[in-house]
């Protein structure tokens, strides 16, 4: 029997509504502190100011896009353990893959932006960008096998076992820069490395990364919670098209 | 395009980018909870916790 719809099933709590407010609060604020507070660069000159939407929005796809992997990996390997079959998992994974994608873009378009501005073209074929833009089309690949008609659990396994052959390129995207000599600069932050920026670049660019974040986890609440709607309805569809079978089959007997 | 052009446009367009996203995501969430009669429950039932529009 399908589940019928509470307040359970809404796309909004009073938690996401607060979640909400603070990322737009939060945008407005790295708006700020990004566009106005932060100093130009002495080399980039205001062109740096993209630092703070770039260099985010690909951690945020990266960080989306991992969490596309272990879900698939939970939904592949022990959704028997689960009363719903997996299908948190499953979800989980789907609207992570979205937010990711859509963030993956923004890293495209102010990259290729800020490619204009400092390299002279808004772009080149080497190792970053090439498997940046891999990294974006295979995603985009992963949520178009997500909505091939087919039954829910076989779609869930093929998707899953798509994302998980597509991470493979996510630690290839962010080493490129020292795997490969490329026209990119390397990591502004790394672990055990020193920071290329220091002062209020730094703190601005880990902030823009807190705020970005914070957007990013309202997205993926929302979009989980709509997967589970749509989810529902077909099922609805689903029933009432075997109850108008069955109708028939009774006039006809 | 000068820098600072190019920084609008960015920020701009990157806005446009989310917000037109987040839009879509409260958007069918709206529409698919009024398919079920999520939505529609406000009018019926005031009182009831089920009344709370599928928006945010």
């Amino acid at each position: 029997m399908t589940q019928v719809p509470d307040s359970r099933h809404m796309t909004a709590t009073t938690a996401t509504r607060v979640l909400g407010t603070v990322a737009l609060v939060a945008v407005v604020l790295m708006g700020l502190l990004g566009l106005v507070v932060s100093p130009a660069d002495v080399v980039q000159g205001q062109a740096v100011r993209m630092l703070y939407l770039h260099v985010p929005s690909i951690w945020i796809a990266y960080g989306a896009f991992v969490l596309t992997s272990f879900s698939s990996a939970l939904f592949l390997f022990r959704s028997r353990h689960r009363h719903d079959g997996g299908r948190h998992h499953d979800r989980l994974a789907g609207s992570a893959a979205e937010v990711g994608v859509v963030f993956a873009g923004v890293t495209l378009v102010t990259g290729m932006l800020w490619g204009r501005v400092t390299w002279g073209t808004y772009w080149q074929w080497d190792a970053r960008l090439t498997t940046t833009v891999l990294l974006f089309v295979t995603y985009l690949g992963y949520l178009a096998l997500r909505r091939l008609p087919a039954d829910p659990v076989i779609r869930g396994r093929r998707a899953a076992v798509m994302a998980l052959i597509s991470f493979v390129n996510v630690p290839i995207v962010h080493f490129s820069v020292d795997w490969w000599r490329t026209l990119h600069q390397k990591a502004s932050l790394s672990v055990g490395r020193r920071p290329e920026i220091t002062g209020e670049m730094y703190w601005t660019l880990l902030y823009s990364t807190l705020a970005v974040t914070i957007v990013a986890s309202w997205l993926i609440v929302h979009r989980y919670r709509v997967i589970r709607l749509e989810e529902l309805r077909d099922e609805e569809a689903l029933e009432a098209l075997i109850a108008s079978r069955l109708r028939e089959d009774d006039v006809q007997a | 395009m000068s820098e600072v052009t190019t920084v609008a446009t960015g920020w701009g367009l990157s806005f446009v980018v989310v917000a037109t996203y987040a839009l879509w995501v409260v958007g069918r969430g709206k529409t698919i909870g009024r398919e079920l009669g999520i939505g529609g429950r406000e009018e019926l039932e005031p009182e009831s916790d089920s009344s709370k529009p599928a928006d945010s």
